[in-house]
């Protein structure tokens, strides 16, 4: 018995609003960068249902290249995490607010 | 020559083919001085002497020359801008030697060469620095003069205009080192370019209406404005602003005519001329008796076949020449400097000839230019001499007695003083009697506003010998006033060689036409009359359209200014001139012949404060300079600053400072840049949505 | 080919002076910038051009042609030729550029080869604006001056260069747009019409009468309307009153040799864009608004001289003086006559001359002094007399003495615009203008009287001496010059005849005299 897309809509709806609240709310630079990846997930399972939906394995290509960027991503933030970490005593995004005008 | 004349040989050509010497001499000097000036002896006093002198040279013989029978001499030595094909006129540089060119020539060379030599006297001897400038200035002013003078067109006679005032300015401001000379320079110069600016537009509206500036010949703007009123063939004749043919010609006519009251230094545009005793007095000698101010005469005298055709300009000049003579000499009258006496007399003198081109004396005019060259020269540098004996004290009222110390000095001043008061048979008596006696007729001949000048005129005859005398009693006689005085110094050859020979001019000049007797020796005796009507000439003067006959005769035309002249005979005005002249100075001697000289003109009270305070005519120029003009200027620089400038700064100060504003959203927390992400996604569906109509 | 080789030499020593040392820069810039001038002299004997470069029938000297990229139907090109207008200019920029560089030895003690190479950065843009004939590359050059410009005046500048280096940049950029546009107004009117964008290509195009409607808006507008977007942008450059305002703030900041080329060549370019685009392209629309533009003029004219009159610094008085006299070309411009826009065109010429002159000598007094106002200072002939003289010459230029280049421009301006039968009034415009001359002669007597005449006064700890031989050298080259063409103003003014001409003479059928209603006020006066 196959899932019909509207339970892999919702869910992935669902995941992107809690990352996006996530996004909105938090002051921790590690829950942000893992708010991220919720979204980038959302996308994903989005992405992967209509793949399933369609028979079309674009979708999943495209899956895979989110992952991957998603690593890259993780990487780089959490260098820059550690570099707020080392200049500001915390992780705290709102108080890392020096690089503008 | 001479042996030639009297052989009956004409000998003529070389003086008037080389007229242009005249100017080129001093021109050439000029560039010399400028560059080696002060290596050369005496500070570039002797190519000065040599140059000018080369010039007198080159202009008695042309006198000759025209004498003898030949010129006129009517050539374009340069085109300075080539006009287009048929459309837009060309603009040239031109020699016109006719009589009038050719004496004015020799007045202007002579008195040069004489004030160069008394420059000796007064700048060198006296030990005065920057002499160079001085002998360049003397030298650029004498070729700038001549070659107004020999101008064959009117754009060229502007040219010369200008440079003739901006030798002024270098001149009158020689002592730049001290307040006063300074701004006495600024004042001449712009004075004058406030004259100038309508000799401009006059000059413009010439070339515009007529196509040529040209003063002689059939081609002559003169001639097509002759023959547009004469014969009504308008097509070389475009006027403006609709305008008619005599109308339009009267206001080009006008607009000359501001000129030549600024450097003429007429009624209301005198004021520069006393400020400019400023400069060294050899300088003063030359702008005021062959220079800048007759550069004004000289002009309407030039362009008089031009004049002749508007009645209304002719009463114009007459009306302004008659008044300038009274109101300057009663401002003479109570002078306490020497040569601000002089200043004032010069102006009256120039009224005189302006009243002469007024009421239709041309002859007359020219005349009275003629003996006034001469014996304001005279006056000046007798001044000068003074000055120097004095020690460059100038106040007459410090002086008295110097008569019996400076012999020479003494006799060629009281000469001039002769001559400037108009007594028989000095020079100035011939030719202010004639200028008088022309007006005159040509009043009773049916022009009664020339009848106005003429008592202006004659009035003024009276103040003159009298402001005239009072200056040579209280300079020369009595006892000395001041321990400078009772012991001046003594002056040199280089003074009293151009005083002598002056003198002896001032004496003799009137003879040349001596107009009052002309029922007795008859017309053909008026030598000046004769050759300026070119009767010595074998060429045709009249057709030229120059001669002192051609414009009487358009002067008495209908089309024209239609003047008529009353049978009167010269004797009767004559006589009553002379008592006019000669009753003053009996009373200058009864009021100021005395060891102790009263001051008697402080009786005048308010009325010699008014005079001697030149009835506030500086007053209100200055005025209308510093408290106009400037006034306006601060305003518009106001305006400037604030309003236009305020509203392009204003322009930037609204970006940076929307800028300012708008980039706060910039907060650098990551949150807040979600957040206006996420609005603005939201928002951008909100506007699909709508615009697509899916609501 | 000699254009090309122009530019590729000066561009040369612009890289080479880039690189050198900045001990040697300005005597080596100095030198490198005789080749221009030796191109220049060279091309001066060889000029053959004949009428006006953008009309049909005119032949520009030197020209070459060589095609670039394509953009869509319109080819662009490098095309590149000189005619009687652009020739005089070109010669101007060159001569200006060599004695502003002898100039800036005093006043330029830092960064050396920067500042000079900027320098033959900024010729090589002005020798191109003077000799392309392609849109596309002119506006390219156009805007290539702008860059020199602005850091010449923000880096060397005085106390707020910063200011007016972004002024001038960001106003005369915006006023490129607007005269961008309204080129492009007139190339999208004439549509398939036109398959290149060079400038004789357009002028003759509208000529033919090719214009037609774009966007629905009638060929008639469309004229109008790129004839105000032109004006507007290149009004701002000349400038015209009331977009004058960038200039005194420019001028007074600019080191002196920079004022020199600003106001000696920048402005020109203001002005002879207008002869090139306005009045060469739409003769008929200038026609119509000949009263609006000669009151432009007037007003110019006359209020950039009482603006002169109020300020007492010397360079803001030369500064104002120059709107003034840009007036001048105005109306020139305007009259269609020969002399009227053949007098413009010199006056172009003697105003970069004398303009130089005055900011040079201001300049030169300024190294010693160290002030420009008026009030600080007295007497200063008697310590720096050869440059007080040169001053008071200069200031006599200016003021239209004649002899000297200036009164010849503005002689003939006056006559042209006297006589002009496009302006209704012509006469009263003329003489109103010609007040200017005596407003002139007002403020620089003025000036004159008070830093270089009476008792000396100025306040130093040193000993104020005359100037150095290479400061006052280019004074009197120039003042030689301006005499020069005072004397024999045909060394140029013929060939400038020649390329104004054709204009006049291709307004000079469409136009009507329009002095009717004027004509009965005047026979109402008398």
């Amino acid at each position: 018995m196959a899932v019909s897309i509207e339970w892999y809509l919702f869910l992935s709806a669902a995941i992107f609003s809690i990352g996006l609240f996530g996004i909105l709310t938090q002051r921790n630079a590690l829950m942000f960068l893992m708010s991220v990846e919720l979204l980038l997930n959302a996308a994903n399972i989005n992405l992967v249902a209509f793949s399933l939906y369609w028979g079309n394995l674009t979708g999943q290509l495209f899956a895979l290249i989110v992952i991957a960027l998603a690593a890259a991503e993780v990487a780089i933030g959490i260098g820059i995490i550690l570099t707020v970490n080392r200049n500001f005593d915390n992780i705290d995004v709102t108080e890392a607010a020096t690089m503008r005008w | 020559m001479v042996g030639a004349l009297a052989a009956g040989v004409p000998l003529f050509g070389p003086g008037i083919e080389a007229a242009e010497l005249t100017a080129l001499f001093p021109l050439l000097t000029f560039i010399i001085i400028v560059f080696f000036g002060s290596y050369l002896p005496l500070k570039g006093a002797i190519p000065g002497i040599a140059a000018t002198g080369g010039a007198l040279l080159v202009s008695l013989w042309g006198v000759a020359d025209i004498a003898t029978g030949a010129g006129p001499r009517h050539e374009t030595l340069l085109t300075f801008v080539e006009g287009v094909a048929g459309e837009g006129v060309t603009l040239t540089f031109g020699i016109l030697i006719d009589p009038l060119a050719i004496l004015m020539l020799t007045i202007v060379s002579l008195i040069s060469f004489l004030v160069h030599i008394f420059s000796l006297g007064y700048m060198n001897d006296e030990g005065e620095i920057d002499l160079p400038r001085y002998y360049a200035g003397l030298s650029l002013f004498t070729f700038s003069m001549m070659a107004f003078v020999f101008s064959d067109n009117l754009l060229m006679s502007f040219v010369f205009f200008e440079l003739v005032g901006l030798c002024s300015f270098i001149l009158i401001g020689f002592w730049f080192r001290e307040a006063g000379p300074p701004s006495a320079a600024k004042k001449a110069f712009l004075v004058t370019r406030f004259g100038d600016y309508f000799f401009l537009i006059g000059v413009v509206a010439v070339l515009g209406t007529f196509g040529t500036a040209q003063f002689a010949g059939s081609e002559s703007f003169v001639t097509i404005a002759t023959e547009a009123l004469e014969t009504g063939a308008t097509e070389g004749m475009t006027t403006f602003l609709g305008f008619g043919e005599q109308a339009w010609i009267t206001v080009i006519g006008l607009l000359v005519l501001g000129g030549v009251l600024g450097k003429s230094a007429q009624f209301p545009f005198h004021t520069w001329l006393p400020d400019a005793m400023e400069g060294p007095t050899p300088v003063s000698a030359l702008i005021h008796a062959a220079t800048m101010v007759a550069a004004g005469v000289y002009l309407v005298a030039r362009m008089y076949g031009f004049y002749v055709l508007s009645p209304t300009a002719l009463s114009i000049i007459a009306l302004v020449g008659g008044f300038t003579a009274f109101f300057a000499a009663t401002m003479a009258l109570v002078k306490q400097e020497l040569k601000q006496v002089l200043a004032y007399s010069t102006i009256s003198q120039y009224g005189y000839m302006m009243l002469a081109l007024g009421g239709g004396g041309y002859v007359a005019a020219v005349f009275h230019l003629t003996t006034h060259a001469i014996f304001k020269a005279l006056l000046f540098l007798g001044a000068g001499s003074v000055i120097i004996a004095m020690h460059h004290k100038e106040n007459m009222w410090e002086m008295g007695g110097l008569r019996s110390e400076m012999r020479v000095t003494y006799l060629t001043f009281l000469a001039g003083s002769l001559a400037l008061a108009g007594i028989f048979p000095f020079a100035g008596f011939w030719s202010k009697d004639e200028v008088l006696y022309e007006t005159l007729v040509h009043g009773l001949g049916g022009s009664p506003v020339l009848l106005v000048a003429y008592t202006f005129g004659a009035l003024a005859v009276v103040l003159t010998g009298f402001y005239t005398f009072r200056m040579v009693f209280l300079t020369f006689h009595g006892e000395p006033r001041s321990e400078l005085a009772e012991d001046p110094e003594p002056v040199r050859w280089n003074v009293k060689f151009p005083l002598a020979v002056l003198g002896v001019l001032s004496v003799v000049a009137g003879f040349l036409n001596m107009g009052v007797l002309k029922d007795i020796i008859g017309e053909e005796n008026l030598f000046l009359h004769e050759f300026l009507d070119g009767v010595t000439m074998d060429a045709d003067l009249d057709a030229a359209g120059l001669s002192a006959h051609h414009y009487a005769e358009v002067l008495e035309s209908n089309f024209a200014a239609g003047y008529e002249v009353a049978g009167l005979s010269p004797l009767g005005p004559g006589a009553l001139a002379t008592v006019l002249a000669v009753v003053p100075v009996i009373g200058a001697w009864y009021l100021f012949r005395g060891p102790d000289v009263d001051p008697v003109m402080t009786k005048l009270g308010g009325l010699r404060t008014l005079l001697m305070n030149n009835y506030y005519q500086d007053e209100y120029q200055v005025w209308l300079a510093t408290g106009v003009t400037l006034p306006i200027a601060k305003v518009a620089n106001k305006f400037d600053q604030g309003i236009i400038d305020g509203l392009v700064d204003g322009t930037g100060g609204v970006s940076l400072f929307a800028g300012e504003r708008f980039r706060r959203i910039q907060s650098g927390v990551v949150t807040n840049y979600a957040a206006l992400l996420t609005l603005g996604f939201l928002l951008l569906v909100l506007i699909f949505a709508l615009v697509g109509g899916w609501i | 080919m000699l254009i090309e080789l122009l530019v590729a030499v000066t561009l040369a020593s612009a890289l080479v002076v880039f690189m050198a040392p900045d001990r040697i820069a300005p005597k080596l810039a100095t030198a490198l910038s005789l080749l221009p001038l030796g191109i220049v002299a060279v091309m001066w004997t060889q000029f053959d051009a004949a009428g006006n470069a953008l009309r049909a029938g005119g032949e520009p000297a030197f020209a070459s042609t060589i095609e670039w990229f394509a953009l869509g139907q319109y080819t662009i090109q490098w095309q590149v030729g000189v005619d009687g207008v652009s020739f005089p200019l070109l010669a101007l920029t060159v001569v200006l550029t060599t004695l502003a560089m002898v100039s800036s030895w005093t006043p330029i003690d830092e960064r050396q080869s920067q500042f000079f190479g900027l320098m033959l950065v900024m010729e090589t843009a002005l020798i191109g604006v003077f000799t392309a004939l392609d849109f596309f590359l002119w506006f390219v050059f156009w805007e290539g001056v702008l860059i020199p410009m602005y850091f010449l005046i923000s880096v060397w500048g005085g106390p707020r260069r910063k200011y007016a280096g972004t002024k001038f940049l960001l106003y005369t950029n915006l006023a490129s747009l607007v005269m961008f546009v309204g080129l492009f107004v007139l190339v999208l009117g004439l549509g398939g019409s036109l398959t290149e964008i060079s400038l004789p290509a357009i002028t003759q195009a509208l000529e033919a009468g090719e214009l037609g409607s774009f966007a629905g808006i009638e060929a008639d507008t469309l004229r109008v309307v790129a004839f105000l977007l032109l004006f507007l942008g290149f009004a701002v450059k000349v400038p015209v009153v009331p977009f004058h305002t960038w200039l005194p703030d420019a001028h007074v900041q600019a080191p002196t040799p920079v004022s020199v080329m600003l106001a000696g060549v920048l402005l020109k370019m203001g002005t002879y864009a207008l002869l090139r685009f306005n009045f060469t392209m739409l003769p008929d629309v200038a026609a119509d608004f000949a009263e609006i533009l000669a009151a432009v003029g007037l007003i110019s004219v006359l209020y950039g001289a009482m603006l002169a009159m109020a300020q007492s610094d010397l360079k803001r008085i030369v500064a104002y003086s120059s709107i003034s006299s840009m007036g001048y070309v105005i109306i020139g411009l305007v009259a269609f006559t020969p002399h009227g826009m053949g007098g413009a065109t010199f006056q172009m010429v003697s105003h970069g001359l004398i303009s130089g002159l005055m900011f040079m000598t201001v300049g030169v007094l300024y190294n010693t002094t160290h002030t420009r106002m008026v009030g600080d200072m007295g007497g200063l002939a008697d310590r720096m007399p050869i440059t007080a003289w040169i001053f008071v010459a200069g200031a006599f230029g200016y003021m239209g003495l004649p002899l000297m280049s200036g009164f010849v421009a503005e002689v003939l301006v006056f006559i042209g615009a006297f006589e002009s039968t496009v302006i209704a009034g012509a006469p009263l415009f003329t003489a109103g203008a010609m007040f200017g001359i005596v407003l002139v002669a007002g403020y620089l007597l003025w000036a004159m009287q008070r830093t270089l005449f009476g008792p000396f006064e100025l306040e130093t700890d040193y000993e104020v001496g005359r100037a150095p031989l290479h400061d006052i050298a280019p004074l009197a080259v120039l003042l030689g010059l301006v005499i020069l063409l005072g004397v024999q103003p045909d060394l140029i003014y013929e060939v400038i005849q020649d390329a104004v001409a054709p204009i006049v003479d291709s307004a000079g059928e469409s136009l009507i005299v329009s002095t009717d209603s004027l004509s009965e006020i005047g026979g109402e006066l008398l």
